[in-house]
């Protein structure tokens, strides 16, 4: 239960805090574990050292020392009394083994005293630190056995020189008493010896102790060091990674809802082009409409010229019958007469709202029709509002071309730039002329038209083609005409359109501004096989 | 509408000038049976040669002609050479701008195409009405005038006095003597004649000095 809360109090913290916790803790284990070891190993080393110097050695010299007496005094005393050696020989060897004995005592001392063996003090603190019981080193029973053996040593010593002397003057019986005594006294120091090699044993043996508990204690905590430092990398590794899965997931599921909406956007996007598209038909559909109503009322007061005149003349006949009728004069021949001519008039109206009607007409299917007829149809159409304005209009259409497409379309083109060009005539006093000039070349048919209406504003040039954009009045422009033309003559017929003013001659007079509507319209392979 | 003797119309000549063919032939043989003679022409020109040779009561044009207008006519015809014909324009448009130039000519009446027979008559027949009074008025005075020069000048000279001094009541209020004091004429001849025009129903007495005139008793006569 402790370690899932605390699982999940480690979950809680944000990741970049636990990939921090889990390096410091693989780095803090790792140092405390090198330190820990290193500790460990020093010791260890240290209290070899100590125990080896201090210990091991000062028992060989205290074995040697003992030796020493056992073999060098006891028995050269021993030989001696025996006379088996002569005392010059005992003398050397006693003297020898004095010699011997000094050394190794003084070399014991020198080390059991010795600062060099002493524990370091990173020893000390490191026993201390781990409250490994203070040995009792009783040092007084030492330095009391050393004491005596120092004293046993001179006593042997003098006792020895004592001997010698007595050997000398053969004074056997004192001799004899005496290395009695000196065999005594080589006892008593062999006791002292193992005392003292029994109390180093035992030092050794505690130290050997301490350095076990560190040993234990060390092992113990870096073992534990090395269980936690485990532990606790495997709880955050895991943590990290589960980390790493629900960042994944969550990046995934991002990703995903990511890509979920870019599909989204796309295809609304999409379906946004969709409707954009359709609505720009819709557009131009409705402009085309909004066009052809501009046109309506233009040539709606086409018709009405077209019309005024017979009109008048018909009511004036009816009128006439009357008149005669009441007057009593009216005749079979002035009726038969009357009628036909009324007839006549009435037919001609019919032809006219005929040729206006096909204008109105709605677009069905392409067509073939000849380009020269559109053109004349067009200005024949357009003939009366250019008669009352006294423009005279110019054909001179060379080359004649099966077109294919919607006729009334073309024809609301010239259409429209009569009318325009009729607008910017009407303001002039002078001559006023329109010129048609068409023309073939291999790929495609030109068509020029010029009027010598003063040409287009240069301010207002470019911007002739945009929609809604006009200098008329609100009532009698839409500002849709030119660029419904422009529409239909780029996308229903693959041409272009241009305007631009030019020096012109018309009539072998020269007009200095004249506006030029050139139209070039390609001449498709099937149009080419009409030919 | 008040019905108009339309027959006046026969004695006068019309000028009628329309560009259109058809309409100038249809309109001239309608108007012809009304009136003496109809010029139907299309141009200022053949107008003008008309005008030159006889004698033209009414104009009847239409405003826009071809390559000229009906109003540039009028004003050639009354600024270049004094004519004052009485004119009636015939036009398609309605446009106010045209109309502005014909009331400065003093144009009749202003007619918007299709024409209509009745109106155009009824406008010629308003026209000339007052033509036709004139010569009327011309005529009675004349009548008038011979009369008085061979029978008595003065019983002709009193029956004008009476006429001019009568109130808006048609009654004369007058003594022997003021007439007398006017025109020197025996009191005896005066008492005949105011004896005559009351037997005759024409002058009664009604008061003193009062005589009321009584148009209805001449048409007894």
């Amino acid at each position: 239960m402790a370690f899932k809360k605390l699982f999940i109090a480690i979950d809680k913290v944000p990741f970049t805090y636990k990939a921090s916790i889990l390096l410091f803790i693989i780095i803090g284990g790792m140092i405390s574990i090198v330190i820990f070891s290193q500790i460990s190993i020093y010791t260890i080393k240290n209290d070899f050292d100590v125990l080896f110097e201090k210990r091991t050695k000062p028992i060989v010299k205290l074995e040697a020392i003992k030796d020493t007496y056992k073999i060098n005094i006891h028995d050269t005393l021993y030989d001696l009394q025996n006379r088996n050696i002569t005392l010059e020989q005992s003398r050397d060897i006693i003297g020898l083994g004095r010699q011997i004995i000094n050394k190794n005592w003084n070399q014991y001392l020198e080390i059991t005293l010795s600062k060099k063996y002493e524990p370091t003090f990173l020893n000390k603190i490191i026993k201390k630190f781990f409250i490994i019981g203070e040995q009792d080193k009783n040092t007084i029973l030492k330095k009391s056995i050393s004491s005596n053996i120092n004293d046993k040593h001179l006593k042997i010593n003098n006792m020895l020189s004592k001997i010698l002397i007595e050997f000398k003057k053969e004074n056997f019986k004192e001799t004899s008493s005496l290395i009695n005594n000196v065999y005594l006294e080589i006892n008593t120091v062999s006791i002292y010896i193992t005392n003292l090699t029994n109390y180093d044993l035992s030092m050794s043996v505690s130290e050997k102790r301490d350095t076990q508990n560190i040993f234990n204690t060390i092992s113990t905590i870096l073992n534990v060091l090395i269980i936690l430092v485990f532990a606790f990398s495997i709880l955050f590794s895991a943590i990290i990674i589960m980390n790493f899965k629900k960042l994944h997931f969550g990046l995934e599921d991002a990703v995903c809802a990511k890509v979920e909406e870019l599909q989204a956007l796309n295809e609304s996007l999409e379906r946004r082009i969709k409707n954009e598209v359709t609505n720009s038909r819709k557009k131009d559909l409705i402009m085309f409409q909004q066009a052809r109503h501009a046109s309506l009322g233009e040539m709606i007061s086409n018709i009405a010229h077209q019309w005024r005149q017979p009109l008048g003349s018909i009511m004036m006949i009816i009128q006439g019958f009357q008149t005669k009728m009441e007057l009593g004069k009216l005749t079979p021949e002035f009726m038969q007469e009357k009628v036909n001519d009324a007839v006549l008039l009435a037919q001609n109206m019919s032809n006219t709202l005929e040729d206006f009607q096909n204008f109105f007409k709605p677009n069905r299917d392409k067509e073939n029709f000849s380009l020269k007829d559109c053109i004349e149809h067009s200005f024949e159409l357009s003939k009366y509002i250019l008669d009352e304005e006294k423009i005279e209009f110019i054909l001179k259409i060379k080359d004649d071309v099966k077109m294919h497409g919607f006729y009334n379309e073309l024809s609301y083109v010239f259409l429209n730039i009569i009318s325009n060009s009729k607008d910017a005539l009407s303001l002039k006093i002078n001559k006023r002329l329109i010129e048609v000039r068409v023309k073939k070349s291999k790929k495609k048919i030109r068509i020029n038209i010029v009027d010598n209406g003063g040409g287009i504003d240069d301010k207002i040039l470019p911007h002739i083609f945009e929609p809604y954009y006009t200098t008329k009045y609100k009532s009698t422009g839409t500002g849709i005409g030119l660029y419904m033309s422009q529409q239909i003559i780029e996308k229903h017929m693959q041409g272009t359109i241009a305007c631009k003013n030019i020096y012109y001659k018309i009539k072998n007079q020269d007009f200095e501004n004249c506006a030029l509507f050139a139209i070039t319209i390609p001449i498709s392979e099937a149009d080419k096989n009409d030919d | 509408m008040m019905t108009r003797n339309l027959n006046i119309l026969n004695e006068f000549n019309i000028l009628y000038l329309e560009d259109d063919d058809s309409l100038l032939k249809h309109t001239a043989d309608a108007l012809d049976d009304f009136v003496k003679n109809v010029f139907a022409v299309k141009t200022s020109q053949e107008a003008m040669r008309i005008l030159e040779n006889k004698r033209i009561d009414v104009i009847i044009s239409d405003i826009l002609l071809e390559n000229e207008t009906g109003i540039d006519f009028l004003k050639e015809l009354q600024e270049d050479k004094n004519i004052h014909i009485p004119t009636v324009l015939t036009t398609a448009h309605t446009d106010t701008k045209y109309l502005l130039d014909a009331i400065k000519l003093k144009v009749e009446n202003y007619i918007v195409k299709p024409i209509n027979l009745k109106e155009l008559l009824n406008t010629l027949h308003d026209i000339l009405l007052p033509l036709i009074q004139e010569r009327e008025i011309q005529k009675n005075s004349n009548i008038i005038r011979t009369i008085s020069a061979i029978t008595d000048n003065k019983q002709v000279e009193v029956v004008k006095y009476i006429l001019d001094n009568l109130n808006e009541k048609d009654e004369l209020i007058s003594s022997y003597s003021d007439i007398m004091q006017n025109i020197s004429i025996s009191k005896p001849t005066l008492i005949k004649l105011f004896k005559e025009l009351s037997d005759k129903k024409i002058l009664v007495k009604t008061a003193h000095k009062t005589y009321k005139f009584e148009n209805k008793a001449l048409n007894n006569i």
